[in-house]
């Protein structure tokens, strides 16, 4: 019983009580014992009846998970853009019917509306789709490309607010199993996928407009100009009055489109003749309302000139130019959400990313970090996997840790394999052994219920040097046998609640010296040995960690001296 | 961030040109002025002048006299140094090279007027170098260049189409018969001076051509030369040059709205009878609107570059004062020649299986397009022209495939860390989207004619589409042949991927772990196959209509045709869509579904794994299935061991770029010490709350 609460305590005392561990881990001071300490305890001598309960817990955790699976199979799926939608339906039925899917999809569509903000953007929709409709009737009754080229960006708009109610459905979904990612992705694709299609639909203009050149039909004027400020307003509303998320972040980090930087390169030259528009002109300005601003004004020059010179010809190289212009928008965002959909990594990112790496290769124990994968899950949110290679004597998990905790500040969704060569022939030959095997072949016999709190100790050794570099397992007997077993395993847990990790860049002594200041004066026992042994390791670091092996034996030694452990007290 | 470091010192330009101010100029400009106007009447005077002599005598006499004047000026052979041998070849080069381009020049002249031949002709070399620095290097100087390209561009196009002077197609635009330097003239005649012989032929009445013969020499050659050399010590050579060509062509405008005018006919050096023809060369609205053009992109192109040298900011000096790294441009511009590239991909191409049928087939069709854009030209029938381009903007979708099934195979980089095999996924993507847009057109089209059907002319479609689908039907045997030689299991469209989805669940385990690129055909040639099948079924609508159209006379068929084409098109493409996107969105791969969840469950039973945490698994693409999972498992057990296993478990599910993090406790214990954010220690701590109870529940089993 008494081991079974020595099992539990570690976990619980250093991360339940985290308010506690906050505030303490960074002042220095030597504190009081915590309360939670003792409470905790008590918490742990109750343990028995827990102990049946998790037993059962352990058992149908299984049923549990495996049920969710099979629900998430038949249940979750795609609820992406209304273009995928239909196609769902139609051809893949996964194994649901076609009235469950559409069941679905209008569940989805209650979860988004049921958000008032999103009403907003579906009141834009309809007054877009409206638009589009009489701004489509019109380019058929003007007979005029460039009409039709400027309607395209008022589809686009259209696109664009849909995207911007997909991405309000993405915030409220959880990853689920089959989208582990979760559905962030749906954001970035919609984002590629509508500036694809206008990309296309100016391809398509500019394919009709070389077949116009050969025979120029003739082009009415009347409603060329109606339409072009019909279109002009709603796209300048929708841009200006629906906040949408994904294309502004898109059009910022995309890379300027030559549209913009000849705007730029003008409004420069126009800031030195009247310094006065330099607040208006010279930041950086939004492509999709520049894009209209131009499109309008190519139309306005075709009005003019077919209306004084009946130049039809106007027409077509008006469409021609608008068209290249929505080449010239779109393109660097479609570059740059593909990029995300590739799965590179951003190359902004390298710099500070390699800077990292660089930080963890010369991390010790560490020998060359490998399969290095870093890439977008959605805009902004960067994840990853590396595979870091380690020397065979080096401790895993305080290497993971290190790595992990260098590597965290950047990439959210992070994966560290570590790498170790030739493990399978290590140990009793080179005679550093492995802590985990040594302690289990040791202890796994003597007594049932010790190994998992003893092994443990034999890492938390290496926690208290927090230096990677250790010998990493010094003969586990030598390190807990020799203590005396019962006390021991009371006394660490607390101890090294209070490492200051969190001064984990800095190798130094200085964090360990407070750290021993303040590990030995909690602990409830308060028990010497436990000292000893946190003193013990300090040792070597303060020495300077890359020499430890030659400081191995002296370190052990010192573990026994009571005066140093006394010293210590409390 | 990069505007903020232009506007600095070195990127600035503030630092190394400073403008003279206007005012102590004022002289020197009012002489370019005169001297412009002087030479753009000297060129109206030798267009005149060309009608009576023979241009080759003109040239000659011009060269001629410029030569002499300038010997005597300049006194080449008692001054200066001394001119080497390989001087004098390279001067006969340059020589010979100067008069064929005047003689072209005074061709220009003769042919279309001397207002064209200003505006085309007398660009100053800083416009010409840097007009052609824009249109063939890649760093031609920021993005006003381009503009002032773009406006150059504009102008000879104006002059070409717009202008309605006849004469002007005829005359093309040589951008390298820029100027005719001073100094040409000055060697050239150094080299006449020296071998030629002086022919005087017979002309009559020399006399009378004394006068302006003389004129245009001083005001063409010889105080153009002077004071353009003057000018550009003084005034800098871009800004000479940009003074310099917008007076030219202003006077020029000016002369050629009144030189035919009576008015003028009494300036005139010489008026000879019987030239008076005076409706040719005219101006027109076409030639004022190139004239402005020409001016502006004079003066955009003719302007020094304002950036400077484009420094990258390498760091910060002790002072403070940023450091840039200029030469970083120089270096990396080392771009292979062309013929080379072009050789080096087709060998590529032709390496592949998947490449390679595309390429054949997309030689077929363009030369089937241009067959039928020639016949198109040939008999003037638009319906051919038009059904070319279409056929143009099919290629367009072959090309990208090609292009993606070229970019498949490059190794993988820093930024495209997992290879470029996505790319071709994002190509059938692209394809898939393409395919809807045309779907979409089509449907828009045959409703709007189902509404109003127009009346067919069916006499040439019958072939063209007949051909066409032959084209399209090779393409789709080669395809499929492709389909099936690199397919172990048929699936090609929905009906049959899903059917060897459901197929899957039987044999799994097995089938997937020597082919773990599960389905038959990448994405990419997906959408090639769906692009040519969609084109064929175009063509077989286009025939059935035909024929419907000319034995029953219906026409509402072609509408009711397309309609069920652009229907088929679309249901067609969705699969493909639905499987890009699956894969683009990092979902589990469908077919491995069945396969990840045993091979969890057998992870989890691995000795000393307690459990598992955020599994992902994903298709990269056609042939690497990634997955990332974290494990917790039992202090005492050996991590390396575990990760074998759960590799070797997970790669028969066909996962074959994996990695697995694997804790201990220990790792949440030194996270907690190390992470400074308290809710990841929160996060970490239910991720510990489990671990523990399986812990005890182990211990106590």
């Amino acid at each position: 019983m008494a081991m079974d609460g020595m099992s539990t305590s570690p976990a619980g005392l250093s991360f339940h009580n985290g308010s506690d561990f906050y505030p303490r881990k960074l002042g220095p001071k030597p504190d009081v014992v915590p309360s939670g300490v003792t409470e905790r305890k008590v918490g742990a001598v109750d343990k028995p009846d827990m102990v049946a309960v998790d037993v059962i817990n352990f058992q149908d955790s299984d049923t549990p998970l495996h049920r969710k699976k099979q629900e998430t199979d038949t249940y979750v799926l795609w609820s992406g853009p209304p273009w995928t939608l239909t196609e769902q339906g139609t051809i893949h039925p996964f194994r649901k019917t076609h009235k469950s899917f559409l069941g679905k999809f209008v569940q989805e569509f209650n979860l988004v509306a049921s958000d008032r903000r999103s009403w907003k953007i579906l009141l834009f929709g309809v007054m877009n789709v409206i638009c589009t409709a009489c701004l489509l009737m019109w380019c058929n009754s003007t007979n005029s490309m460039a009409l039709t080229a400027y309607t395209y960006l008022t589809i686009f708009d259209l696109f664009s607010l849909i995207t911007c109610l997909m991405s309000s459905w993405v915030t409220m979904k959880k990853p689920s199993q089959l989208f582990s990612f979760g559905f962030e992705r749906f954001e970035v694709l919609a984002v590629f996928a509508s500036t694809v299609l206008v990309q296309l639909g100016a391809l398509f203009i500019l394919k009709e407009s070389v077949e116009r050149f050969v025979e120029q039909p003739e082009v009415h004027t009347g409603r060329l100009l109606v339409g072009t400020f019909v279109a002009l307003f709603f796209n300048l509303l929708t841009l200006l009055s629906v906040k949408n998320k994904p294309f502004v972040y898109v059009s910022e980090a995309a890379s300027t489109s030559w549209l913009q930087e000849h705007v730029a390169d003008l409004s420069r030259s126009l800031c030195g003749i009247v310094p006065a528009l330099s607040s208006f002109l010279l930041p950086r300005m939004n492509p999709f309302v520049l894009i209209n601003l131009a499109g309008a004004f190519a139309l306005g020059i075709t009005y003019m000139l077919i209306e004084i010179n009946n130049y039809n010809a106007v027409d077509t190289a008006s469409a021609v130019a608008i068209a290249l212009m929505t080449f010239g928008t779109m393109y660097p965002m479609s570059v740059y959400s593909g990029k995300v959909l590739l799965q590179t990594t951003p190359s902004h990112v390298i710099g500070q990313l390699d800077k990292l790496l660089r930080e963890v290769s010369t991390l010790d124990g560490v020998l060359e970090v490998r399969n290095e994968h870093f890439w977008t899950v959605g805009f902004g949110s960067l994840a990853g996997s590396v595979h870091v290679r380690i020397r065979r004597d080096a401790n895993e998990q305080m290497v993971l840790a290190h790595v992990t905790n260098r590597l965290h500040t950047l990439v959210s969704t992070l994966t560290v394999q570590i790498f170790k060569d030739d493990w399978t022939r290590p140990s009793l030959v080179s005679g550093v052994l492995p802590a985990a095997t040594l302690s289990a072949s040791d202890y796994g016999g003597a007594s049932g219920f010790l190994p998992p709190a003893s092994s443990k100790q034999a890492e938390e050794l290496d926690p208290l040097t927090s230096t990677p570099t250790k010998p990493s397992s010094p003969p586990p007997e030598f390190a807990f046998n020799t203590p005396g077993k019962n006390i021991q395993p009371v006394v660490l847990p607390s101890t090294h609640q209070h490492r200051p990790y969190n001064l984990g860049l800095a190798y130094g002594a200085s964090p360990y010296t407070s750290m021993l200041n303040q590990g030995f004066t909690q602990p409830g026992g308060g028990l010497g040995v436990g000292a000893g042994l946190g003193m013990g390791a300090r040792l070597p670091s303060v020495q300077g960690y890359r020499t430890s092996f030659s400081a191995a034996p002296h370190r052990y030694g010192s573990n026994l001296l009571p005066s140093q452990t006394s010293q210590y007290r409390p | 961030m990069d505007d903020k470091y232009s506007s600095n010192v070195i990127s600035g330009g503030k630092l190394g040109r400073v403008e003279v101010p206007n005012a102590r100029l004022t002289r020197y400009i009012v002489l370019l002025l005169l001297t412009k106007m002087l030479k753009a009447l000297g060129i109206f005077e030798s267009y005149d002048l060309l009608k009576v002599v023979h241009i080759v005598q003109f040239v000659f006499i011009l060269k001629l006299g410029c030569a002499v004047i300038l010997l005597f000026f300049q006194k080449p052979f008692s001054t200066g140094k001394m001119v080497a041998k390989r001087q004098w070849i390279k001067i006969l080069k340059h020589a010979v090279i100067s008069s064929i381009i005047s003689l072209l020049g005074f061709f220009g002249l003769t042919l279309c007027g001397p207002l064209r031949t200003l505006l085309l002709f007398e660009h100053s070399d800083v416009v010409v170098i840097s007009l052609l620095s824009v249109l063939f290097t890649s760093s031609g100087g920021g993005p006003s260049k381009t503009r002032g390209a773009a406006f150059f561009i504009i102008a000879v196009i104006c002059l070409l189409l717009f202008d309605n002077d006849d004469l002007m197609a005829k005359m093309a635009e040589h951008p390298e018969g820029h100027h005719d330097s001073a100094l040409t003239h000055a060697l050239y005649t150094g080299i006449a001076f020296l071998g030629v012989a002086d022919h005087k032929s017979k002309v009559e009445s020399w006399s009378g051509l004394i006068m302006p013969f003389v004129m245009i020499i001083f005001s063409v050659m010889i105080l153009d030369f002077y004071v353009e050399s003057i000018c550009t010590a003084k005034l800098e050579a871009p800004r000479s040059a940009r003074y310099g060509s917008i007076f030219l062509f202003l006077s020029g405008l000016l002369l050629a709205n009144f030189w035919t005018h009576p008015l003028t006919d009494q300036l005139r050096a010489m008026s000879k009878p019987g030239q008076q023809a005076s409706t040719e060369h005219v101006l027109s609205g076409g030639v004022l609107v190139s004239a402005c053009f020409f001016i502006l992109s004079d003066s955009i192109l003719s302007s020094p570059s304002k950036k400077g040298q484009k420094g990258t900011l390498v760091g910060y000096s002790p002072e403070g004062i940023p450091l840039y790294n200029l030469m970083g441009d120089a270096l990396q511009h080392s771009s292979q020649s062309l013929p080379r590239f072009i050789k080096d991909s087709l060998k590529q191409i032709l390496e592949e299986y998947d490449s390679r049928q595309i390429f054949y087939f997309l030689c077929l069709n363009l030369a089937f397009t241009f067959v039928e854009l020639f016949y198109g030209v040939w008999t003037n029938s638009l319906g051919l022209i038009s059904d070319g381009f279409h056929m143009l903007f099919d290629c367009s979708a072959l090309v990208l495939g090609l292009f993606a099934a070229l970019m498949t195979r490059w190794k993988a980089t820093r930024i495209y860390s997992y290879g470029y095999g996505r790319v071709e996924i994002l190509s059938g993507f692209i394809n898939g989207l393409f395919l809807m847009v045309i779907a979409f057109f089509v449907f828009v089209e045959s409703i709007s004619r189902l509404i109003d059907p127009p009346n067919i002319n069916t006499v040439m479609l019958a072939p063209v589409s007949v051909g066409g689908l032959i084209v399209n039907l090779v393409g789709i045997c080669a395809f499929s042949h492709a389909h099936s030689h690199g397919a172990s299991k048929g699936s090609c469209s929905g009906h049959e991927h899903g059917h060897s989805h459901g197929g899957h669940g039987h044999s799994h385990g097995h089938g997937h772990s020597h082919s773990p690129g599960g389905r038959g055909m990448n994405a990419n040639m997906r959408g090639v196959f769906l692009h040519v099948l969609a084109d064929t079924l175009g063509s077989v609508g286009v025939i059935i209509s035909t024929v419907l159209i000319s034995q029953f006379g219906w026409l509402i068929a072609d509408p009711i045709c397309s309609l069920f084409i652009a229907t088929l098109i679309f249901l067609s493409v969705i699969p493909l869509l639905k499987d890009a996107c699956e894969v683009l969105l990092l979902r589990i791969p469908p077919e491995h579904e069945k396969d990840l969840n045993f091979a969890l469950e057998k992870v989890q039973k691995i000795e000393g794994v307690l459990s598992y945490r955020d599994p992902h698994f994903w298709r990269h693409s056609a042939n690497v299935v990634a997955g990332t999972v974290h494990l917790q498992i039992m202090s005492d057990v050996v991590e390396q061991r575990v990760i074998q296993q759960v590799t070797a478990v997970l790669k028969d599910a066909g996962v074959n770029n994996l990695t697995v993090q694997v804790e201990k406790e220990a790792y949440f214990q030194h996270m907690s010490g190390l992470s400074t954010g308290f809710h990841e220690v929160l996060a970490m701590t239910q991720q510990m709350e489990s671990m523990k109870y399986y812990k005890d529940g182990t211990c106590i089993m």
